[in-house]
């Protein structure tokens, strides 16, 4: 079934975003310091994920212009509360 | 929002499931951010003390939970296309599918909490293993939750009387919430530094 | 055929005439004074909590004795005024259940969901709300008492208040699980799963049996603002969503009649007589 098939290359796309992670822990090894590069690249990623799971596994590519719209306004949105509570918080320690 | 059965690539625009649930779904995940920026914020001014406990996380674990419960919203959103096309039985097969591999997901998240209480890392250890429980624990709750809502899906595909196709929609909006909600849950305690 | 409820129109008159000729002839008048009673509650409760008694936000778990007999201290008349005015309203909350059952008594599900809900709600007012008020009433009428009991009525209040939402919790799925299963639209599904939600924030108040300080601290940012904003949204939409079930009611046994636009018009002038 064709639809299945574009099901799971999503999912291949998603479990090889989930294992940058393991590189990037990889990369960072040993070392126990905290980085703003590692934090935002890894919050990025992970929007990126939501994204995708929310436009091809809960159907958004296909719904009213409308729910896009909102789907995407919450991926900034999320990213905006949490890269900016990160950023924040490091300004004021 | 009734759905065509018609080709997909011929399909009008739907909303897929009750609009309702996407309600909940952007509702809750507003009240999720909150709880994630709270976090974030007092990571970055104890940053050493979140690392250090940080470290005692086995990030594998962690990616492979991250894996099976995208699996699991894989075999969902698979479950609906198959009750879309009127198979229901492959439709039966993947709730269980979905349903099996949340079982292992959680069967594994107790086993990462036993370990961590029996080398004294506790709820209330530290500051970042309060943030761990209490994330991971809501989760654990939504995800229970997602086993009623797989037995609701179960009980519509069950019967030709039931089979409501937008319930079924519903259902996977909101597993799809909960598998989401995990990837951004794993990003920021398990892999943040 | 299940019968509708004409809506009756009052005749011309000054205000206090149009209420009076509601009061006598409007068929939904118990329904009204119900709601009116929420409303009334609702607008006591914040202003007692958050300015008179100042008891809301919560002060701080961790605070050692001398700070916390200050507390007292600050606000000793206001405690006692405050929670005066509580003691005498409270039996407003009754009033209140009972127009929440009365909408799961409409619903097509079974009254155990409305008779359920009835008794947990009336029951979780005593630990949810009656004792903060008594045992920090008790506090406040002798600041001479010693500094230790005062300690532990402080610790008794805000842990009772907060810790014990296990009954709300519980209340909020009921309502949940009859929103969702009606077959009649009473309320609209959205509302089912907020319910859900604000659920769920209850769950979350619960780790500040542990916790003294933090974000999970009965005064935290999570287990306390998050959960006053997501309950203060809550309260807001059930008030207007039971209005709008009044407005609808038809005193049948069948689907709730939308609001029709005429009777928008109508509900105008039955909102200014009310």
């Amino acid at each position: 079934m064709k639809f299945n098939k574009r099901l799971l290359v999503v999912w291949l796309i998603l479990a090889s975003l989930t294992l940058t992670y393991l590189w990037i822990d990889q990369s960072a090894n040993g070392s126990l310091r905290s980085s703003e590069i590692v934090t935002s690249s890894v919050i990025v990623i992970a929007l990126i994920k939501v994204r995708i799971i929310f436009r091809e596994f809960m159907e958004v590519r296909q719904a009213p212009v409308l729910l896009c719209r909102l789907t995407d306004a919450w991926v900034v949105l999320i990213a905006v509360a949490l890269l900016g509570s990160y950023f924040i918080g490091t300004a004021i320690r | 929002m009734t759905t065509n059965l018609a080709e997909p690539n011929k399909r009008a625009r739907f909303v897929p499931g009750q609009p309702d649930m996407w309600v909940f779904v952007l509702f809750e995940t507003l009240v999720f951010a909150a709880y994630f920026s709270f976090y974030l914020f007092y990571r970055a001014r104890s940053p050493e003390l979140f690392l250090h406990s940080q470290a005692q996380l086995d990030l594998r674990i962690g990616v492979f939970n991250t894996l099976i419960l995208l699996l699991s919203s894989w075999s969902v959103a698979r479950c609906v296309q198959s009750s879309r096309a009127g198979a229901y039985q492959a439709a039966l097969r993947d709730v269980f599918i979905t349903a099996s591999f949340a079982a292992v997901f959680l069967f594994l998240k107790v086993f990462e909490w036993v370990r961590l209480v029996r080398t004294g890392n506790g709820l209330d250890s530290t500051e970042f293993f309060s943030y761990y429980f209490f994330l991971t624990g809501i989760h654990f709750i939504h995800l229970l939750i997602g086993f009623i809502v797989l037995g609701a899906v179960v009980y519509q595909l069950r019967s030709p009387a039931r089979r409501s196709q937008e319930l079924v929609e519903t259902c996977a909006t909101y597993w799809h919430t909960v598998d989401f909600l995990w990837v951004l849950i794993f990003a920021l305690l398990y892999v943040v530094r | 055929m299940t019968p509708t409820a004409s809506p009756a129109t009052p005749p011309p008159g000054p205000l206090h005439h149009r209420i009076a000729w509601h009061l006598r002839h409007n068929p939904k008048r118990e329904l009204w004074l119900a709601w009116w009673t929420l409303v009334v509650f609702y607008n006591l409760f914040f202003p007692v909590f958050f300015l008179i008694t100042r008891v809301q936000p919560p002060p701080q778990p961790a605070a050692d004795l001398a700070t916390q007999v200050q507390w007292f201290h600050d606000r000793h008349l206001g405690l006692l005024a405050g929670f005066a005015i509580i003691f005498l309203v409270a039996g407003m909350v009754p009033v209140n259940n009972a127009l929440i059952a009365y909408s799961m008594r409409r619903m097509s599900v079974s009254p155990v969901f409305a008779y359920s809900y009835l008794i947990m709600y009336s029951l979780s007012a005593i630990p949810g709300l009656l004792l903060l008020c008594i045992a920090l009433t008790v506090g406040a009428l002798r600041p001479e008492r010693e500094p230790r009991l005062i300690g532990w009525i402080y610790d008794f209040a805000f842990l009772s208040y907060t810790g014990t939402m296990g009954v709300f919790l519980i209340g909020s799925l009921v309502w949940m699980l009859a929103i969702l299963l009606d077959k009649n639209r009473v309320f609209p599904k959205w509302f089912g799963y907020l319910n859900l939600c604000n659920g769920l924030t209850e769950v979350v108040v619960s780790p500040c049996w542990i916790f003294r300080r933090g974000v999970l601290a009965w005064n935290g940012q999570i287990a306390w603002w998050l959960d006053v904003v997501v309950f203060g949204i809550y309260t807001v939409v059930f008030i207007v969503l039971l209005r709008r079930m009044i407005q609808r009611e038809d005193f049948g046994t069948g689907p709730l009649p939308d609001l029709a636009p005429e009777q928008k018009g109508k509900r105008s002038e039955i909102e200014a007589a009310a």
